[in-house]
């Protein structure tokens, strides 16, 4: 153990020369990354705030009762900060579809509302959207359209059933007033809808707000690719120095646990160096994360433990990728590729509930993934048992196969 | 004998490199190792070394099968590899540290075997700053950390200038004066005069040679 120490501590000298520069790389990181979320969260507040579907309308838009209802929907009902509607020619609507400045084509058939009104139901509204529209806001625009036209037959069907009922009971000069009386609690009801169902949003990642879920992908993204800065401590040279601790009685464990353990305090020095520009930034509250408002940076510096154990489990991940590839450059990569990859694919970039099924699922199993469960969890207020297993897992996972490619190097090296 | 190497076996999957190595030393001398590249010399050195393990065979030392007790290796025998094994980033005072404490480096600097290395003359001298000669003979100062009875060198004189060479010539000299034995595996002519007996390593078995002097004749063996 007197050498395994011995290792460590010559480890620590290597380091200590080259923090300097690291602190500088990882400073240069952590304002590009600042950026980079003010960035996203800025594009993602814009985006939840300001989307709206440009639907143009086509065709037989001159009856005047369909008119009133564009107009009613444009300028009355909660819709409109969603949906705007742009009466225009086929023509017109055809070119604007094709440049991508409209998101649908609503075409009403001639002669529609005098279907409806003889209560027929011959013609039809056609919705068009293009192919590649196959997301979430086709599935809502047509859960619309089918509420839409739900809500039309039955109220049709209503004011028939009045209108023959009065007839019968020979209240036949109340009709005209009593339809009226019917049409407008009907018009009421639809454009009042929003008072129906009490909408509850979850927000991402298990009930995380925009802003916090990309400040915890931010932060994960930055530990992930921190192998990058530290990659200089990785240029060891030949496996000379391998063979002769072996020859002196340090083996491959006690190696990898003396350079590992000096790779760690690195990759804290580089998170602790992160932690002070975020630390100022969220005192100020300049990020905007609402689970955090009011509190400064008090929720960060309680939540800032969390991530040792995921900085742990990187690092090991990082110092495996250095060990298994030939050379630096591979090395620095083998980081880049499967550091960027697997980000991605855990939703670092973009939440992964948007993703598909298995995508998702291969996302949650990777390292990536696990960390990113540990400290979403972490920044909720509790970490399940099984996050902590995951992570651990990886983490001892990664140290024993690292292990093994240097005993293997060593042998090779010989 | 000091030392007594008998039938030691080595091979990587089905390739055999070490069929059946035998050889005794005396203290004090100096054994070489020829062969030409491929042969097997580092593995055999390697394997002598505790770096790899041999798939049947001893190794006595003084009595002991070394290959038995691994964890005596590091006590009796310095290893010196091909590549130097030091850290670029670190200074010969921080390198020799790892291995020696601070006391006994001071000892050993002034008037043991890392002063007549001349290891003194560039302690605060980065590794990445030496020349091959002084980061050789700062892998053999980290090497004799222990005051071995066996000193293992592969190839000590590759790449190193004559004044470099003969510097190491004579700390060597010097060491087996003192008791103790070198094996080496070695391509330079100058390095056989030091030993009292050459072998060749070819097909796995080692062939005593005596060298003369005409190198011609010996890289005609070796071919």
């Amino acid at each position: 153990m007197k050498r395994t120490a011995a290792y460590f501590l010559a480890q620590l000298k290597r380091a200590a020369r080259l923090l300097p520069g690291q602190i500088l790389a990882d400073l240069t990181v952590c304002v590009c990354a600042g950026a980079f979320v003010c960035l996203l969260i800025a594009q993602g507040t814009v985006s939840a705030a300001g989307t709206r579907y440009r639907i143009g309308m086509v065709g037989d838009l001159s009856d005047s009762y369909l008119g009133f209802g564009i107009a009613a929907l444009q300028e009355m009902d909660d819709s409109r900060f969603m949906v705007e509607l742009v009466p225009m020619s086929e023509q017109e609507a055809e070119e604007a579809f094709l440049r991508g400045e409209l998101y649908a084509v609503v075409r009403v058939p001639e002669g529609l509302m005098e279907s409806i009104v003889c209560g027929e139901n011959d013609r039809l509204i056609t919705y068009t959207a293009s192919q590649g529209q196959q997301g979430l806001g086709t599935m809502v625009m047509g859960e619309i359209t089918d509420i839409a036209s739900t809500l039309v037959t039955c109220s049709q069907s209503a004011i028939y059933a009045m209108q023959r009922v009065l007839a019968d009971q020979g209240r036949g000069d109340e009709i005209g007033w009593e339809t009226d009386k019917l049409n407008l609690s009907l018009i009421q009801m639809v454009l009042s809808r929003s008072g129906f169902g009490e909408v509850e949003v979850l927000g991402y990642g298990d009930g995380l707000s925009l802003e916090l879920y990309y400040f915890c992908g931010a932060v994960l993204l930055f530990l992930l690719l921190s192998g990058l800065l530290n990659s200089a401590l990785f240029a060891r040279g030949n496996g000379a120095l391998f063979c002769f601790l072996k020859a002196r009685g340090v083996g491959a464990f006690r190696q990898i646990l003396g350079e590992y353990l000096v790779y760690l305090l690195l990759v804290l020095v580089g998170l602790f160096t992160l932690c002070l520009p975020l630390s100022f930034v969220l005192e100020r509250e300049l990020l905007g994360i609402p689970e955090w408002e009011g509190m400064g940076a008090a929720p960060f510096a309680a939540f800032l433990p969390l991530l040792f154990p995921v900085a742990a489990m990187f690092a090991s991940l990082q110092f495996f990728l250095f060990e298994a590839a030939e050379g630096i450059v591979n090395g620095i990569l083998l980081q880049l590729i499967c550091g960027v990859g697997m980000g991605y694919l855990s939703g670092y970039f973009y939440p992964s509930a948007f993703f598909p099924e298995k995508m998702r699922a291969l996302g949650e199993v990777l390292p990536s993934g696990a960390a990113v469960r540990f400290v979403q969890a972490g920044a909720l207020g509790k970490v399940p048992g099984s996050a902590w297993v995951a992570v651990f897992a990886w983490l001892a996972g990664f140290l024993a196969l690292t292990v093994l490619v240097r005993a293997n190097t060593i042998r090779r090296a010989g | 004998m000091q030392i007594e190497v008998a039938g030691i076996r080595k091979a990587y999957s089905r390739k055999k490199v070490l069929t059946d190595i035998s050889f005794s030393m005396e203290a004090g001398s100096c054994a070489a190792i020829l062969g030409s590249n491929g042969s097997g010399k580092s593995t055999l050195l390697s394997v002598l070394a505790g770096v790899r393990r041999a798939d049947g065979g001893s190794f006595f030392y003084r009595g002991t099968d070394l290959l038995r007790h691994p964890g005596q290796i590091p006590k009796v025998l310095g290893y010196v590899p091909q590549g130097d094994p030091l850290m670029e980033e670190l200074n010969a005072w921080d390198n020799l540290r790892m291995w020696y404490d601070r006391e006994t480096l001071k000892r050993e600097l002034a008037a043991g075997a890392l002063g007549l290395l001349g290891i003194d003359g560039f302690l605060k001298t980065p590794v990445h700053r030496m020349s091959g000669g002084m980061k050789k003979r700062l892998s053999i100062g980290c090497a004799v950390v222990s005051h071995p009875g066996i000193l293992v060198l592969d190839e000590p004189s590759a790449a190193l200038d004559p004044v470099c060479k003969e510097n190491i010539r004579q700390y060597l000299s010097a060491y087996m004066q003192e008791g103790g034995s070198v094996l080496m595996a070695t391509h330079d002519a100058q390095d056989l005069e030091l030993c009292n007996v050459c072998y060749i390593l070819r097909d796995g078995t080692l062939h005593p040679y005596r060298y003369d002097g005409d190198f011609h004749k010996l890289a005609e063996e070796l071919e």
